[in-house]
């Protein structure tokens, strides 16, 4: 049996990666201790000939408890607090921190329904709800190295974003946007899932994710320029949907 | 209390019954109620069960028709579990696992059996409130088996209901309709029994029956009903209005894809989890005090830091009621209120440590036996260590970036809600059988039941562990959809294989439980030889429980205790009047 997380194709991945090590590394210290204890208590403490009677303690004596209330305490800021400063610093230094102002950020609209993604872009013009938008279907064309600013919305149920090669998941939620953001190290193709359950077809809403590099990202975005002017249709459903970036009307 | 106050309770003997329908159907004997809630939970542990093996069998074999009862469960489909089958499916497991199987097995079955025993008292406090419990969880029973006989088929929302999933726009069927129904009934049961076992051990304790007297198995029982009283009516009040939205055209919880028009899908999340997060400790709790107390009978040996103990369980009710946010991590809440829930989740490891510790504390130096309710104690013990361990993987939000909504977490509460309860509740079922029904259960067979029941159980749930660290999502009729989740299958396959052994053993307890219903040897009243009060009257105990109300002149779990050597045994009973002061000083008054 392999144990392993998906590859790491991002740049912030790396700082999920790292809490759940962590985790692993000192939960499973703390649980090999208690088995060792338990363990031993079950071998060296069991009824048998010259053992019938228990130890008459009730723990309560003042000894007892301090004892009891370090070993929490030391567990509790060794994991708890070494964890919660690390994922404060982390989510507000990173991935909370959205690329609002960076203009090199590439801005997509996701709009969630049962069952599969639309992604949009704003086109040349830099707006969204344009006829010179480029849409996808189950598929998000981003570039390598710059950041991908998603902002989410839901059509009819509770969606949920999944990344497994980013380390993103975020909810596409009716009557709310949602955001997200991430960054590609490397070009290369990965795959989007749906991690809430949105009914009957919930496993069949798959994405893909493909990463390009420079000169091929730009081939790629001209290719589908133009095939989203000759498919624009103001009748048809790539017209629905678009909104204002930053009002959110 | 003063010998009139004891008198007058004492006078308070209700004749027992004779008629058949007030004797089994509609009494109001705590312990006629009680054996109804432990079948009827587990009848639908059963049922509940049959559906887990169902949806392995799917994820081991996607879109292969199942064996025997295929043609008679999918007919129209070939004997092959559809998408729709599916999702029926994992939303019933839920669903009949969490409220109607290990919600009326602990809750009803032995909390109700138990209560009014260990505290000495004759019944609950309000005996027909108890009846009405019964009958309206049989009730939702009844509505929630009607849901799958209806048109567009079962409820297929998941056992969370997320809105609006769960409304007209996701499940416009009748079937989700009932199920709404039913969990409101449910819950109302809950109530019932809440308000009664609460005013049960307020009222009607034992003369000196003091609150540090108490066996931890009542405290689980209290506080557990505290916290049902509280935030069950949270959930009945998300069921109303999610009936009226599927029903009378109200927008509480629908809303298009413009922000700003309709209701609020997220709203019924808060609702669900301000009532869904304590639920896992109301289910705990119970399972928590009934391990406390039979880990210091089975170590022979007092339960150490008994007060440290119901601290720790008091903090942990006091914090469930502040965490819950935590189950909505990626719906984009607010930096502040992310990580505010954060902090107090994992503040309960705090106390949640404690619980443990001293569990390991009472083992230490006991002369610890290993009759079958014991192993399952340790069972849950280990169990309950890497379950409630791996929650922390999920209170990180940095890690639940990744590990949200996937096999991790169905795994990590799988440990708690099933692994665990399982564990407690057929502790509690080998440990008070003798007293419930006169009768022993076969240490042979639940010896065997407890190793075919502890080795697969921890492979299947460390299985969904391993796949969920490898990014698969939950409820996906077929994993291989994705390429990334094609290599899991044998992991899935392997995982199903140790689910079926986990099924199949569990008829050796089935076996067992009814043979020794009918055939078992007759229980003397103390077989365990412990303290507290159900132990002191014949097993099974008369209608009226007590011939004499006790008198409790000490805590419960008084083994090994030196006072008890001239007598022969190890232990002293909670009534036991005994010269308990050392040799040398002069015995006090009370006492000689």
């Amino acid at each position: 049996m392999h144990l392993v997380l998906p590859r790491d194709a991002s740049l912030d991945g790396h700082l999920v990666d790292g809490a759940i090590g962590y985790l692993t590394l000192t939960t499973g210290v703390v649980f090999a201790l208690a088995l060792a204890f338990l363990l031993a208590a079950l071998l060296f403490h069991r009824a048998r000939a010259g053992r019938t009677w228990g130890q008459h303690t009730h723990g309560n004596r003042t000894r007892d408890r301090v004892l009891m209330f370090t070993v929490a305490l030391v567990m509790f800021v060794a994991i708890d607090v070494t964890l919660a400063l690390r994922a404060t610093r982390d989510l507000e230094g990173r991935f909370w921190r959205y690329p609002d102002a960076d203009p090199a950020a590439l801005r997509v609209e996701v709009t969630a329904r049962q069952w599969a993604w639309t992604f949009r872009t704003a086109g040349p013009d830099g707006r969204f709800g344009t006829p010179d938008d480029v849409v996808t279907l189950n598929e998000l064309d981003v570039p390598v190295g710059r950041p991908v600013y998603l902002k989410l919305r839901s059509r009819d149920v509770v969606h949920s974003l999944y990344l497994p090669s980013f380390r993103i998941k975020i909810d596409a939620i009716p009557g709310m946007t949602t955001r997200a953001w991430f960054q590609a190290t490397e070009k290369g193709r990965s795959e989007i899932g749906c991690a809430q359950h949105c009914g009957v077809n919930h496993y069949k809403m798959r994405g893909l994710l493909v990463a390009r590099d420079g000169a091929d990202y730009r081939d790629w975005l001209a290719r589908a320029e133009t095939d989203s002017r000759l498919r624009y249709d103001p009748a048809g459903p790539t017209a629905i949907g678009g909104w204002d970036w930053e009002t959110g009307q | 209390m003063s010998e009139r106050q004891v008198a007058s309770i004492d006078e308070e003997i209700e004749p027992a019954p004779t008629g058949f329908l007030r004797r089994y159907v509609f009494s109001h004997d705590h312990k006629v109620i009680g054996r109804q809630f432990l079948f009827l939970g587990l009848g639908f542990l059963a049922v509940g069960g049959l559906m887990a093996m169902l949806i392995r069998w799917q994820l081991a074999r996607p879109g292969a028709p199942v064996p025997v009862v295929g043609k008679l469960l999918f007919g129209p489909s070939g004997g092959v579990i559809s998408p729709v089958a599916y999702t029926a499916l994992f939303t019933m497991h839920g669903t009949i696992m969490i409220f109607f199987a290990v919600t009326p097995i602990l809750i009803g079955g032995f909390g109700n059996f138990c209560l009014p025993l260990l505290i000495g008292a004759r019944d609950m406090a309000f005996p027909r409130l108890n009846m009405a419990s019964f009958w309206t969880m049989f009730a939702a029973t009844a509505v929630l088996t009607a849901s799958f006989f209806v048109p567009l088929g079962p409820p297929e929302a998941g056992w969370t209901a997320y809105a609006t999933l769960s409304t007209a726009i996701g499940a416009p069927g009748p079937g989700q309709t009932l199920w709404v129904v039913a969990i409101y009934l449910n819950g109302a049961s809950s109530v019932m029994g809440a308000v009664n076992y609460i005013t049960t051990v307020l009222r009607l304790r034992a003369p000196g029956m003091t609150y540090t007297r108490m066996p931890l198995t009542v405290w689980g029982f209290f506080l557990t009903s505290i916290l049902n009283a509280l935030f069950v009516p949270v959930l009945a009040a998300a069921m109303v209005l999610l009936l009226f939205d599927r029903l009378l055209g109200t927008q509480f919880f629908i809303a298009g894809s413009t922000p700003g028009a309709g209701g609020d899908p997220i709203l019924y999340q808060h609702l669900f989890w301000l009532f869904g997060h304590p639920e896992v400790y109301i289910l705990i709790l119970p399972a928590w005090g009934i391990v406390g107390d039979l880990l210091s009978f089975f170590a022979r040996k007092p339960a150490f830091g008994y007060r440290v103990t119901v601290g720790a369980l008091c903090g942990v009710v006091l914090l469930s009621t502040v965490v819950y946010g935590h189950h909505m991590f990626t719906t984009g809440m607010s930096p502040l209120l992310g990580e505010s829930f954060m902090l107090l989740t994992m503040i309960i490891s705090v106390p949640t440590a404690l619980i443990v510790l001293s569990w390991l504390g009472t083992l230490w130096r006991g002369a610890i036996r290993f009759p079958t309710p014991m192993l399952f104690c340790l069972g849950l013990v280990f169990t309950f260590g890497v379950g409630g361990l791996t929650g922390l993987y999920l209170a990180d939000i940095t890690a639940d970036l990744y590990l949200h909504d996937t096999y991790f977490v169905v795994g990590h509460f799988h440990l708690i809600m099933a692994a665990a309860l399982l564990m407690s509740l057929f502790a509690a079922t080998y440990f008070w059988f003798p007293k419930m029904f006169g009768r022993m259960m076969s240490e042979g067979l639940g010896k065997l039941h407890f190793w075919l029941t502890f080795v697969p159980l921890n492979l299947v749930f460390f299985g969904m562990l391993a796949i969920g660290y490898e990014g698969m999502e939950r409820r996906l009729y077929d994993p291989s959809v994705f390429d990334f989740l094609k290599p899991l299958l044998p992991l899935n396959r392997a995982i199903s294989h140790a689910a079926y052994l986990l099924g199949a053993a569990q008829l050796v307890f089935v076996l067992n439980f009814f043979w020794s219903l009918a055939r078992g040897p007759r229980a003397a009243a103390n077989p365990w030889q412990v303290g507290t009060l159900e132990w002191s009257v014949a097993s099974p105990p008369p209608h009226h429980n007590f011939d004499r109300i006790p008198i409790v002149v000490r805590g419960p779990h008084e083994l090994g205790h030196p006072a008890a050597r001239p007598l022969g045994r190890d232990w002293l009973s909670q009534t036991e009047l005994v010269d308990e002061t050392p040799p040398a000083a002069a015995p006090s008054p009370e006492t000689a």
